[in-house]
């Protein structure tokens, strides 16, 4: 920078020949050398303002497009789960075997809250106690008052219940849609059905899940979406279920049983065409499970069917002889030694009544003799014995496909001695499920072959491994029916169909050891029509007392069985049985008529 | 060296003073400061109370202010520049201690009538400050380091204080406008070059660190950064307003769904609808050329400052004048992007619209302060 200097010696001295005042000349120097300064300095500002105008242009500009953008798109809804993965609500129905639906979703809302945008959150929380009785106004009002943004407040909510909410009118209580699972037969088959829940929830969808019974064992084929418009079919067939269910109920009332169950079972294909447990549910409104301490099979969530496993008592009596038999041991006339007490040990084995010196293997299983029976189990031995139940499928869980079938696992004698075997032979000190018993049966009544119980449809025989000869079994047939026309199953008769089956009826163990004298668990187990059987039916009685007596009978004999019977009068012509009159065979068999 | 050395005999004195202010600026402020008493009539749903009469009120107090302010020289609020910044750190400090027997975030002083913020004293005040620094400050110095470390510590010290309280908008409004009174003044580019690229590096660390062993910030904080940058990705929850902002906005469209007519914000959808987000409410009563009108009006505001600013000769007056309107841009600038989702929400009122006392008196009290430099500018170089 080149300073001009403030007095330039030249012309002060020429301003001074003129007689001028130098000092205007460093005055105006002064001024000068100001000016532009002022000068330099202002073009730096300048430029500098130059930059913050066009700073301001480009953010009005922006801020003006962004409006123009915004004023001209559509407006959208904020889609609260972007970015979520979405939920898939869709599962398959489930059917009966003839199509009728169990089990569908149904379409409905959920309630909830945003409290931040709640215009008057008490009288919001009002109203809604006032249209949800069961909704406490104070907690509410917690809620919505507290810092939280989001309060569910019903998960599902019915057409009346979403247009009360609506005429609230707060735009703080809002509505998502979602499905529901839906029982439209109420607690009909509700054990088998079990029930669904939410899974995942958000505001516009929920994910059903299965908790219990079918719904959670075939929760994957359900939910998987290659199933799509394909429903699980079921082999229960909707009328036989509703009529068992209503015989049954009737028949534990009558009996004063504090539970009951049936189990009707094709003996061909394994088919389970009707299972039920007494007390039920309704799996639209699935009750808590009870909480530890107390009895679970109390609870009207157990299945009494596959969970419950008990001494069957007498009904096991036809396996001994029927492998008897197949051992070649004895035929159905020969004589067997029924003198008691049997003893073994301390033990003693006696009769209910007294039968007489000695009965033919028939009469032993018509009679129900345990003395009889435990001779026949002292001669096929232990070993034999368990090889043969365990065929029978006594010594694993049912395959049976709801997943409480997996809990009723037998109990085994921890250690199977001959006094073991002699016991099981009539029914006690080995535990099952009566669905264990059904199969069991189901294999004397199709001809010797084990068919494992099934909950779906099946098409044809479905034959496991054979476990007796075609002729045992016809002649453990035999004998089955006998029990109904002259033994202890005699009020078993079904005018027009023909009966076949065993009673059995056995003290309840108490539970820190020994059993109960007056609390018994009665149990038929029958198969029809007996000269060709297509079904197997099992009922159970828990702690049946009849009272029309001077005392209370809580044999099977008057407890299960005529509760069984009337179930095969009503079911039978739902199964397309027609009535008919034995064949001759068999009817010469049949010595006299008991009634 | 200072330039307020111009003859004072050339400047108006007493009541002529009057004839020589800016009133087209007066106009315009009026015309805002009108839309805001329109706006908080419909939020309140055509009525005065309970907002609009207030801020009728105080528009009129903060105008008298700030013709009380014109009125006096220029060079007197120079000189009381030092004195102002002072008292307005003390009255922050007052404020934290205060606001600590409080249990809580206080940020403002009860002086009887109205309730006065220190932080938002402190918006004109240190732009006082900065101005009458760089006027006393000899032109060649500016750049040195060691005077650009004293303005810095001008801006720094309050920032600091009023974050503390705590109060982002405001501290980002300090920062930005000392800052750009700074850059105004001459300061060096490389300075602002080097800010800002520290800056950038300081942030692209932060986030390049993420997920690495040796990332810089806690996973829960990395979490709150995203939810402020990005608040869509909680629409519940800090996104809320936007949404529902733009929602408002988009639904008034081009012409809007006429006064009184707006239905996301009457129906309570927006909290702060009379307060930061009341530009929604405009925007859809009036849609966007409303939107446009008030962002042109606030233009021209601008663009009066920045005449005022050419036409003063000394550099206390132009800088205070530029102050003021960084300050007054920084405020709707940074308030509409938050409104339109361009900007995360720090909270920040649209000037002299949004309900508050505070805020309103501050810039008018900065408006008297350009027009004493309007009034007060030399006339002719004689």
């Amino acid at each position: 920078m080149i300073r001009t200097p403030l007095r330039p010696l030249a012309r002060i001295l020429s301003a001074r020949d003129r007689g001028e005042n130098p000092d205007a000349i460093e005055r105006e120097n002064i001024r000068r050398r100001h000016e532009d300064m002022q000068d330099r300095s202002r073009a730096r500002a300048e430029g500098r303002l130059l930059v913050l105008g066009l700073f301001f242009f480009c953010a009005f500009t922006v801020v003006g497009a962004r409006m123009g953008v915004i004023a001209t798109a559509e407006p959208a809804e904020p889609l609260a789960n972007a970015g979520g993965t979405p939920i898939a609500a869709q599962r398959g129905d489930i059917v009966d075997r003839n199509g009728h639906i169990l089990a569908t979703n149904f379409e409905t809302h959920s309630l909830y809250a945003q409290p931040p945008i709640l215009i008057d959150p008490e009288a919001a929380a009002k109203g809604l106690a006032r249209i949800f009785p069961d909704l406490s106004e104070e907690r509410l009002i917690k809620d919505f008052t507290g810092k939280r943004k989001f309060v569910w407040i019903k998960k599902k909510i019915s057409p009346e219940q979403k247009q009360a909410v609506h005429d609230l009118g707060d735009p703080g209580l809002l509505f998502g849609a979602r499905e529901m699972r839906l029982y439209p037969n109420g607690p009909l088959a509700a054990h088998v059905m079990g029930g669904a829940s939410f899974g995942k929830e958000a505001v516009n969808a929920a994910e059903v899940i299965g908790t219990a019974g079918v719904e959670k064992q075939f929760d994957t084929y359900l939910r998987d979406p290659a199933n799509a418009g394909k429903p699980l079919q079921l082999s229960l067939d909707l009328t036989v279920q509703a009529a068992a269910e209503r015989v049954l109920y009737g028949g534990m009332k009558i009996m004063n049983a504090k539970g009951a169950a049936s189990i009707l079972m094709d003996v061909h294909t394994g088919e389970v065409i009707s299972v039920v447990s007494l007390p039920d549910f309704d799996p639209n409104d699935r009750p808590r499970p009870p909480t530890s301490g107390f009895d679970p099979s109390v609870s009207p969530l157990f299945n009494r069917a596959v969970q419950g496993v008990y001494e069957l008592g007498s009904t096991f009596k036809i396996f001994a002889a029927a492998q008897a038999m197949e051992l070649g041991l004895v035929t159905p006339e020969t004589i067997i030694d029924i003198r008691g007490p049997l003893r073994w040990g301390k033990f003693r084995i006696s009769d209910f009544h007294y039968y007489g010196k000695e009965l033919s293997v028939t009469k032993v299983i018509a009679k129900s003799s345990n003395i009889g029976t435990a001779r026949m189990a002292q001669q096929i031995g232990a070993e034999r014995q368990q090889k043969f139940l365990s065929a029978l499928g006594f010594f694993d869980a049912t395959p049976f496909e709801i997943v409480e079938a997996s809990g009723g696992k037998p109990l085994l004698p921890p250690n199977w001695s001959e006094l073991s075997a002699m016991t099981i032979s009539y029914g006690h000190g080995l535990s099952a499920s009566p669905m264990h018993l059904a199969a069991a049966y189901a294999a004397i009544a199709n001809g010797g072959h084990y068919v494992a119980p099934t909950i779906l449809r099946k098409e044809g025989p479905q034959y496991g491994p054979r476990v007796m000869s075609e002729e045992v079994a016809k002649a453990s047939r035999t004998m089955l029916r006998q029990v109904v026309t002259e033994g202890s199953a005699s009020m078993g008769e079904v005018p027009g169909y023909a009966v076949a089956g065993k009673t059995g009826t056995a003290d309840k163990p108490k539970p820190r050891g020994g059993y109960y004298e007056d609390k018994v668990i009665a149990t038929f187990a029958t198969m029809f029509p007996a000269h060709d059987p297509r079904y197997v039916l099992v009922v159970t009685l828990d702690e049946p007392s009849e009272n029309s007596g001077s005392e209370p009978r809580r044999t099977a004999g008057w407890t299960a069985v005529p509760v069984a019977a009337e179930l095969i009068g009503r079911i039978a012509p739902l199964l397309g049985l027609r009535p008919d009159v034995e064949p001759k065979v068999l009817a010469g068999v049949t010595l006299t008529s008991s009634n | 060296m200072s330039y307020l050395e111009y003859n004072v005999k050339s400047t108006p004195s007493g009541l002529r003073k009057v004839l020589y202010l800016n009133w087209p600026l007066i106009l315009l402020l009026c015309s805002v400061a009108g839309v805001g008493f329109l706006q908080l009539y419909s939020v309140a749903g055509g009525s005065l109370s309970p907002w609009a009469e207030p801020q009728m009120k105080r528009f009129i107090l903060g105008l008298s202010v700030m013709l009380v302010v014109a009125m006096v020289p220029v060079w007197f609020w120079r000189n009381m520049s030092v004195a102002a910044y002072l008292i307005s750190v003390v009255l922050l400090i007052a404020v934290e201690l205060v606001g600590i027997e409080g249990k809580g975030a206080q940020r403002w002083i009860d002086i009887g009538f109205m309730r006065l913020q220190p932080s938002e004293l402190m918006k004109i005040t240190l732009i006082m400050l900065l101005a009458a620094y760089y006027d006393w400050l000899p032109g060649h110095r500016t750049s040195r380091p060691f005077w650009v470390l004293v303005p810095l510590v001008i801006i720094l010290f309050p920032t600091y204080l009023v974050l503390r309280q705590p109060d982002l908008g405001t501290s980002i409004l300090l920062i930005t406008a000392g800052g750009g009174l700074m850059f105004l003044a001459g300061v060096h580019w490389a300075y602002f070059t080097a800010v800002i690229a520290a800056g950038i590096g300081l942030i692209t660390a932060v986030f390049e660190s993420r997920g690495t062993p040796w990332q810089l910030l806690k996973d829960y904080q990395y979490r709150r950064i995203d939810t402020f940058l990005d608040p869509a990705s909680d629409p519940l929850g800090a996104g809320y307003h936007i949404t529902q902002s733009k929602i408002a906005l988009g639904s008034g469209g081009w012409t809007g769904r006429g006064f009184m007519q707006g239905t996301q914000s009457r129906l309570n959808f927006l909290p702060e609808k009379h307060t930061d987000f009341i530009f929604t409410t405009l925007a859809e009563e009036f849609g966007f050329v409303g939107g446009i009108s008030l962002l042109a009006l606030y233009m021209l505001i601008i663009i009066f400052c920045i005449a005022t600013a050419m036409a003063t000769r000394d550099r206390f007056s132009s800088l205070v004048t530029l102050g003021v309107a960084i300050t007054f841009f920084l405020f709707f600038a940074v308030n509409m992007s938050m409104v339109m989702g361009l900007a995360p929400v720090v909270g920040v009122p649209l000037p002299m619209v949004s309900y508050g006392g505070s805020a309103m008196l501050v810039l008018m009290v900065g408006f008297g302060l350009v027009q004493s430099a309007h009034i007060h500018r030399p006339r002719g170089r004689n």
